[in-house]
This record gives C-alpha cells, sequence and structure tokens, in this order.
C-alpha cells in the first residue's frame, strides 16, 4: 500500500467552530457565602512566608498563598555604579515573571507589565525605607514569580514579601508595608481574588499600606467603580494590610525566639 | 529623568502651596488655560491637539486597524465573552524636543510609564467604548484602536493632558464601515472606502479623563508645573467618567498618603473632573469635523506651532 497517498477526499471544507454560547457559569459566590474556594470575601489565603532561604543574598523572603509562589532577593547597600552623585541611597527594583508561572508563557525578556510591576514596587517600598542614610549606594531588590494566580494579587504579595526581604537583610526603615489585592465582581469587594476570580473580575485594586505609620504608601485600580465602593475597598484593604503585618511580625520573629 | 531642585526653590514652592499662591498666580486648585484642537492630523482616524497654558502641547492620533481578536489564556465562559470584543492599544511618547529630560534611556522607562497608565484606564470595558460593536468577526476579525500620543511641549502634568486630548481624539474619530461575506467557508471582510458612512466610535461620552493631585506639604495642588512636580511628595491619578464612576486610581512618587487624607483628595479631583468634563464637552460640541476648532480662547493660527 502506498503510504504517501492520502485516501481522503479532493475537496474538503474545515470545519467551524463555535463556542458554546451557554457554557455553565460558575458562581462566584456559592452556599453560605463561601467563595469556590471555600473562602468568604473578606478573607486572605493562608500565607505562608519565611526569610532568609537564599544563601547569598544579603536578605531574602519568600511567600506563598496557596498556588502564588514568590521569591524575593536583597543584594545591597553596595557601593552605586551610576556615575551621577546622589545624596540618597537608589533602591533598584526588578520584577520577574518565571517564564512558566503563568497561563500564557512570558517570554525571558523584560516585557512591559514586568517593567510597570518593577515601578510599581519601587513605588510601594520607598517610603518606608530611609535611603537618605545610605548616599552614594545602591539597594537591589529581586523580585523571582515561580507561579501565579491572579496578577494583582500576585503584586501584592509581591511587596509584602520584598519588605520582609529588606527587614531581613537589615536596611533601615520606618515601618514594614504589607500589600493586600481585592477584586470587583458584580459590585461586591472580594479579598485577595485567585485566578479564577480575576477572570471574572470587573475591576481590581492593589494597596499598599504601613500599619504602625497609619500611611499608604501605595495604591492602584482598575475597571469602573462607584466611589462609594472605592472607599470602602480602601478601608477593608487596609485592615486586611494589618492582618498581614501580624503574619509578618509572627513570622520575624519567630526564629528569633527558637535560638 | 531627575533633574534637581534647590533647596531653597523647595521651600519657596511650599511656602506658597501652603498659603494658596502659586509662583504664576494660580490657587491651590486652579488649572491654567486649555486650548483644543481636533482633527489635525489627515493620515489619522481621530486626532485631537491641546496645549495647556503656554506650555505642555500634546498630540493624540487614532487609528483603527483591522486586526486578530486576543482572547487565549482565558477559561471558556470568560473567553467567549472576549471573543467578541475589540481592542484598545495604547502608546505613549515623549519626545525629546519637548525636554531635555525625555532624551536618552531614561525617557524609555518615563514613556513606559505613561503607557501602562492609559493602558490601565483605557484597555477594558471601563473606557466605555463599546467593545463588542468594534468586533467584525466573532472570534476572528476585530477593530483595534491605535491611540498614540505625543508629547510635543512639557511644562508639567502630561498625564491629565494627555487624558484630555485622547478623549477630543476618540470623539474626533470615525470607523470605516465593513460587510462581511462568507464565501466558500471563509468570512470576507470589505471596508467601505465612503467617509460618509464612517461612524463615530460607539460609547464616546463614556470615555474617562483623568485628574492628578500633587501632595506638596500637607497640602495637594491640581495642574502642577515643572518646578512644582520636582517638589511633590507623592501624585494620585484618578481618572473619571460621566456618568462619576472612578475608572482608575494609581498613585506615583516616592511618599505616602495618610488614608483619610487619601479620600479627601480622591473627593477633589471627582469636584475638579466634573468641571473638566462639562467644559470639554462644551468645547467638542461647538467643533465641526476636520476645521481647526479651538476653545475658550479664540486663537490665531499661524503654523503648527503657533497655537497662541
Amino acid at each position: 500500500m502506498d503510504r504517501r497517498r492520502i485516501p481522503g477526499p479532493e475537496t474538503s471544507v474545515s470545519p467551524i467552530i463555535e463556542r458554546s454560547e451557554d457554557a455553565k457559569e460558575t458562581p462566584t459566590l456559592g452556599e453560605g457565602d463561601k467563595r469556590h474556594d471555600g473562602r468568604k470575601v473578606e478573607d486572605i489565603r493562608p500565607i505562608f512566608l519565611k526569610t532568609g532561604l537564599i544563601t547569598q543574598a544579603n536578605g531574602s523572603a519568600y511567600i506563598e498563598l496557596c498556588e502564588t509562589k514568590i521569591a524575593c532577593a536583597i543584594y545591597g547597600p553596595r557601593q552605586t555604579k551610576l556615575p551621577a552623585f546622589s545624596g540618597k541611597g537608589n533602591l533598584n527594583c526588578d520584577f520577574k515573571f518565571a517564564s512558566f508561572s503563568c497561563a500564557k508563557r512570558r517570554s525571558n525578556h523584560r516585557d512591559p507589565q514586568e517593567k510597570e510591576f518593577s515601578q510599581l514596587l519601587y513605588e510601594a517600598l520607598v517610603p518606608s525605607l530611609r535611603l537618605d542614610l545610605l548616599p552614594k549606594s545602591t539597594i537591589d531588590v529581586y523580585v523571582s514569580v515561580i507561579q501565579n494566580d491572579g496578577t494583582a494579587s500576585c503584586l501584592a504579595a509581591a511587596i509584602t514579601c520584598a519588605s520582609m526581604a529588606l527587614t531581613d537583610a537589615g536596611i533601615e526603615m520606618v515601618d514594614q508595608v504589607a500589600a493586600c489585592a481585592a477584586s470587583y465582581i458584580n459590585d461586591e469587594i472580594f479579598i485577595d481574588g485567585d485566578f479564577f476570580e480575576e477572570q471574572r473580575e470587573s475591576g481590581s485594586i492593589v494597596l499598599s499600606y504601613m500599619p504602625s505609620l497609619n500611611e499608604i504608601t501605595h495604591i492602584i485600580q482598575s475597571g469602573e467603580v462607584d466611589v462609594a465602593t472605592t472607599s470602602q475597598a480602601v478601608e477593608l484593604c487596609v485592615d486586611v494590610c494589618s492582618k498581614i503585618y501580624s503574619v509578618m511580625r509572627h513570622s520575624l520573629l519567630e526564629p528569633v525566639k527558637k535560638q | 529623568m531627575q533633574t534637581l531642585i534647590s533647596h531653597s526653590e523647595r521651600d519657596y514652592i511650599l511656602r506658597g502651596v501652603e498659603s494658596n499662591l502659586r509662583a504664576d498666580g494660580r490657587g491651590r486648585l486652579d488649572y491654567r488655560q486649555v486650548t483644543f484642537e481636533t482633527g489635525v492630523i489627515s493620515q489619522c482616524s481621530g486626532s485631537a491637539r491641546c496645549r495647556l497654558g503656554e506650555g505642555t502641547d500634546v498630540l493624540v492620533g487614532v487609528k483603527v486597524e483591522i486586526g486578530q481578536i486576543e482572547f487565549d489564556g482565558a477559561e471558556e465562559v470568560v473567553g467567549s465573552k472576549k471573543a467578541k470584543w475589540g481592542r484598545v492599544v495604547c502608546n505613549v511618547e515623549c519626545s525629546p524636543i519637548a525636554s531635555r529630560q525625555f532624551a536618552g534611556r531614561g525617557a524609555e522607562d518615563y514613556n513606559n510609564e505613561l503607557t501602562q497608565i492609559m493602558e490601565l484606564i483605557f484597555n477594558g470595558p471601563q473606557a466605555g467604548i463599546d467593545l463588542e460593536k468594534l468586533c467584525i468577526v466573532p472570534g476572528d476579525k476585530c477593530w483595534v484602536v491605535y491611540v498614540d500620543a505625543l508629547v510635543l511641549d512639557y511644562a508639567g502634568n502630561i498625564l491629565d493632558t494627555i487624558f484630555l486630548t485622547t478623549r477630543a481624539a476618540l470623539y474626533n474619530t470615525r470607523v470605516p464601515k465593513t460587510v462581511v461575506q462568507e464565501v466558500e467557508g471563509m468570512m470576507e471582510i470589505e471596508v467601505l472606502d465612503d467617509v460618509q458612512e464612517a461612524e463615530r466610535i460607539v460609547g464616546w461620552e463614556q470615555i474617562p479623563i483623568a485628574v492628578t493631585l500633587n501632595k506638596i506639604g500637607s497640602r495637594h495642588v491640581i495642574d502642577a508645573t515643572p518646578l512644582e512636580e520636582l517638589a511633590t511628595e507623592a501624585k494620585l491619578l484618578v481618572s473619571v467618567n460621566k456618568r462619576g464612576k472612578i475608572c482608575g486610581i494609581q498613585k506615583s512618587g516616592e511618599g505616602s498618603i495618610e488614608p483619610s487624607l487619601l479620600n479627601e483628595m480622591i473627593q477633589k479631583i471627582l469636584e475638579a473632573l466634573d468641571v473638566r468634563l462639562q467644559q470639554e464637552e462644551e468645547v467638542l460640541a461647538n467643533s465641526s469635523r476636520g476645521g481647526a476648532e479651538v476653545g475658550q480662547i479664540n486663537i490665531q493660527k499661524l503654523g503648527f506651532f503657533a497655537a497662541t
């Protein structure tokens, strides 16, 4: 038999793919106001936070919120390579998604979103640091996302993680920064939304906050939202940030107590 | 990108802001005069140019092109909705002719920052544009609205001006009509050349604009000049549409804001935006297609760069 020949019809028509209209929408809120993973709307995912896991870095931290996994390392303060003199220290943030971390593969080049997140990370962290004590020096903050389960909550976790790593590196700061994300779905605020909820959201907010000083270091919101809902979300996020702060403090003190 | 400011200059600005009198005679919440012009670039589907006082000059060109619908990475339930959506793509470029600080590689980061803020507000249903109306063949082809902003002159407050100009440019934009035919199982799209047939973007009324508040000391100012921007600790950009809904918030700068001050700032911005939107609508309503129509002041046009 001649295998090179394809015994098919001479004319063929490619199938028309139709997406089913009535695909069942999984409700974002199930029985007893439980979310798809059993949380309530104001609950965050359980946090695992640990410092000092990277041996070569001056300070490091690792955060895990269920499927979200982020590592951060601090190198420095060291002499700056920039030619211009600066009386203040220079904070260099580098946010990176691992190429396998998202639903779609990311290229290993720095894409615009990573550049934006680096900038946001910088703006969220810099109000907490005493960079005026470190003239002519640079601190490098490298954040690496190993697994991403919801981009907004991923950014929030990265800010929290980076602040922990800076603490671990012993950089002088006025306060730690805790960050929290929320999704707006059907006019309701879902704290710490994951990928599933992010797909269904109409907007989101990421807020970073210094709990002891009661200052917001960064805020970014997307989507069309009521003014009242916005201020409600800001309040909620501030509360949640205080909760995250207690986790941060706990995980800093725990290793010291053991010694 | 960073330029320096002396301690005495910073102090001068700080005290001025404290006593509600700025270097150019304005109060804390006063805007500079705005000059609009629509339909300035004939190569575009829509364009607008906006000048702020004697300084900031922004040109926005909108081009609509047929492109692929993007909905990969989404689950089917969500994907089926996105398969019917057109797209908006934004880009901001600060030309080095505007200011020396836009020269070289430092400007790249700044351009990217501005572009990402534009994307935050325009890329999605919150931009007001009816994305389903931009769809040509569901799941395959759609109109892609490319919004390109070019900063020609810099005298502070670029972002607000970009948003103002973008709204005017999108108002000015006409999308050509298309006829879709099924030929032997393939979809064939025919774009009608007739200019009269071309339609305005559906939902342009709800396109948001934005106002930035600059926190200087414990006060905040609107429409900052370059020197005031250097003295700024933190900036807050809030974007609002005609329905009075917030379409985006972003803080930038190196300072922090107290939660109560944040609420106050958002309220101040909302009030300012309401006035802005009304002013712009009036100007746009008076303008006609093609002609150089200018709001607020009568200007004598001598050339592209002589608007005042």
